[in-house]
């Protein structure tokens, strides 16, 4: 019947904000929310213990300390609409940003290792391995083979190039997706050698193949799929654009405010702080608002004086803070590293995958260039027309035949079908290359929905956000400065109650 | 509308003005919510013993959710105490000022702080990379990222 009744927040003569020191009298009507976090007599706006408590935890050196009160120490309890979808990809982040850790420990260690005599070994051997894994083993084996001694000496420089190029698009991402920088890498360099060995040593190489009358192959402007040349010098970049305007497109229309990536493109530079590691890699590069980008820190003055359209919008705000939440756990240099070196891989699983499903489907047959379809299926040779073609001994005796126009006809379109087609064994081959650029781009798009999704569920996450308002129990009464009412209604009148520590107590209603 | 920061700087200058500064510290410039300058001096026995020095604090419209910019001033003649955490560019390592501000601290509190840092110091040496620090420094002290591992001195 009598519990004792603790004052809380609204018993309180004077509010008093510890964040933002704005007073408020009791009986001002105002709207705002107040809360009493933790164990102690700090209380504070909703509003803005709701905004330090974002603004720090992202921030990874300071987020240890966000959810706990400043004074006592009491972790503060929050609540919010979690969903399940946002715990999962939470969870994946923290697995991936966990394995991005053992890969930097188990790398080093590797390169320690192999420091002094084998990086070039290693670089060589991994860059062998990402042509194998992104061309196709065809070409792999036309190009390169298996064997060391068959390789051109531009394959000596090139291979090493491969996993330099690849890190480092990803510790100094221009943009977020290593899509572009590894199409001319990988495309364009084989295109003009083939291992001399293996031609010879093929079984199925004794019998020549007829030489083709240059009649029999007519580049056309317009072949399928176009030479990887054409795609990662022109096509690739306009697509990449394109892909990145639409993503924006869709970011703005999902969670209501402009992606930060895009505002501020230019953000360099890693951090290391993993393990036993404390690395900082930073290059003061200037943003086009000509604010230096700093990795968290006072990121917020940043933006206030960068993006000045939007800072008091809350939704942008939100959205800062999902950005910075989900990105804390991506900027590992490990996960990115080991990202950027698994693209081939990555690429090569879900070029197999669509060729799997082209099985079943005509069209993607189609679209993917696949046309011999049926040699993968019954064991048959590759066709190796191609690398009679142009040796000469086909144009001995048509040449004359034909006519000057019709040669120099000819001729311009075997040209620029070099350039649109790609050259002819390029076009010859199962274009491997092809379906694993199409699977590593279906792969950046979910990867980026995917990002997308996690960051509408970590905003929607922060913008349900409330903090537990306790009551004083535990604090000195004596320490508050409560309104007079609360004394009145006190049952010290009661005489229940010795009057020393009656200030805590009263009858509940 | 005032800026929060804007607001709360005010009302921190007028605790200041009328309430007084902690003994050891006076304000020596605050006109504007952006930057403000305060001398400190150690009272009682301590190496530091009848040396003032000046503190600039410097404010962004995030304040106080971010912290305050702070450091000595080595401009004018002025001089930055020779201490394991002052680098000679005026930069101060105390995690106060990095990991663990807090709103709850206010201009007055860092002041004191910092005071009871050169207080405490047993002896005078700047830290121990200095020169490789102050050679490669941003202008703003909060860019740089210290490691707190001492807290002893």
């Amino acid at each position: 019947m009598s519990a004792p009744r603790v004052p809380t927040v609204d018993d309180l003569r004077v509010k008093l904000c510890y964040i933002c020191r704005e007073e408020e009298p009791n009986e001002s009507g105002t709207q705002r929310t107040w809360t009493h976090p933790c164990k102690c007599t700090l209380i504070a706006h909703e509003s803005c213990l709701l905004e330090w408590i974002r603004s720090a935890q992202g921030n990874s050196t300071r987020a240890e300390n966000a959810l706990k009160c400043p004074q006592c120490g009491t972790q503060y309890e929050m609540m919010s609409h979690k969903s399940k979808v946002l715990v999962f990809l939470s969870l994946g982040d923290r697995v991936l940003q966990r394995a991005g850790g053992v890969f930097t420990l188990a790398a080093t260690a590797a390169v320690m290792g192999v420091m002094g005599s084998g990086i070039y070994i290693t670089l060589t051997a991994y860059g062998a391995w990402a042509v194998k894994n992104f061309l196709g083993k065809e070409v792999f084996d036309l190009m390169l083979t298996d064997d060391p001694s068959n390789w051109p000496w531009t394959a000596f420089i090139n291979l090493p190039i491969i996993p330099l190029s690849l890190i480092t698009s990803r510790i100094f991402p221009a943009n977020k997706s290593a899509f572009p920088t590894i199409v001319p890498i990988l495309s364009i360099w084989p295109g003009a050698h083939v291992a001399p060995q293996r031609l010879h040593h093929e079984p199925w190489h004794t019998q020549k193949p007829p030489p083709p009358p240059y009649s029999s192959y007519s580049p056309s402007l317009f072949t399928w799929p176009p030479s990887p040349m054409i795609f990662g010098i022109f096509v690739a970049p306009i697509l990449r654009i394109m892909y990145k305007r639409v993503l924006h497109r869709f970011a703005y229309w999902l969670l209501g405010a402009n992606l930060s990536e895009f505002k501020r493109r230019s953000r360099f530079g890693v951090q290391l702080n993993e393990g036993p590691f404390m690395i900082r890699i930073r290059a003061n590069i200037q943003d086009e608002n000509g604010n230096e980008i700093q990795e968290g820190g006072n990121e917020g003055g940043g933006r206030r004086r960068g993006g000045d359209e939007v800072p008091q919008d809350p939704n942008a705000a939100n959205l800062a803070a999902a950005e910075r939440l989900v990105d804390i756990n991506a900027l590992s240099i490990g996960r990115r590293i080991g990202g950027a070196l698994l693209i081939p891989y990555i690429s090569h699983i879900m070029g197999s995958l669509l060729f799997r499903i082209s099985k079943r489907s005509l069209v993607l047959r189609h679209v993917l260039g696949i046309k011999h379809y049926r040699r993968f299926v019954l064991g048959l040779q590759p066709t190796l027309n191609a690398f009679t073609y142009g040796s000469g001994d086909g144009g001995g005796s048509g040449e004359p035949s034909l006519g000057n126009l019709k040669y120099w006809r000819w001729l311009a379109k075997a040209v620029t079908g070099i350039w649109w087609g790609g050259a002819r064994r390029w076009a010859e081959l199962d274009p491997v290359w092809w379906r694993n650029i199409i699977g590593l781009g279906l792969f950046v798009v979910a990867k980026d929905c995917l990002y997308l999704l996690h960051l509408w569920h970590t905003k929607r996450e922060i913008e349900t956000r409330k903090v537990r308002n306790r009551d004083f129990s535990g604090v000195d009464i004596k320490e508050l400065d409560l309104k007079p009412g609360f004394l009145s209604e006190s049952p010290m009148e009661l005489g229940l109650i010795n009057p020393g520590d009656v200030l805590v107590k009263r009858a509940l209603r | 509308m005032a800026s929060i920061a804007a607001r709360r700087l005010g009302k921190e200058l007028k605790e200041i003005h009328s309430e007084g500064c902690p003994v050891g510290i006076n304000l020596v410039k605050a006109d504007d919510f952006e930057t403000w300058w305060f001398t400190i001096e150690v009272m009682g026995e301590s190496e530091y013993k009848g040396e003032v020095y000046t503190l600039q604090f410097r404010f962004d419209g995030q304040y106080p959710i971010s912290s305050p910019a702070v450091q000595f001033v080595i401009t004018d003649g002025r001089q930055a105490p020779i201490h394991p955490h002052v680098y000679s560019n005026g930069h101060i390592c105390a995690s106060i000022l990095g990991n663990e501000w807090s709103p709850v601290l206010s201009v007055t509190a860092v002041c004191v702080t910092l005071q009871s840092m050169l207080a405490s110091c047993k002896k005078k040496e700047r830290p121990a990379d200095n020169d490789r620090y102050v050679r490669h420094a941003p202008d703003n002290p909060k860019k740089t990222q210290f490691h707190y591992d001492d807290d002893t001195v």
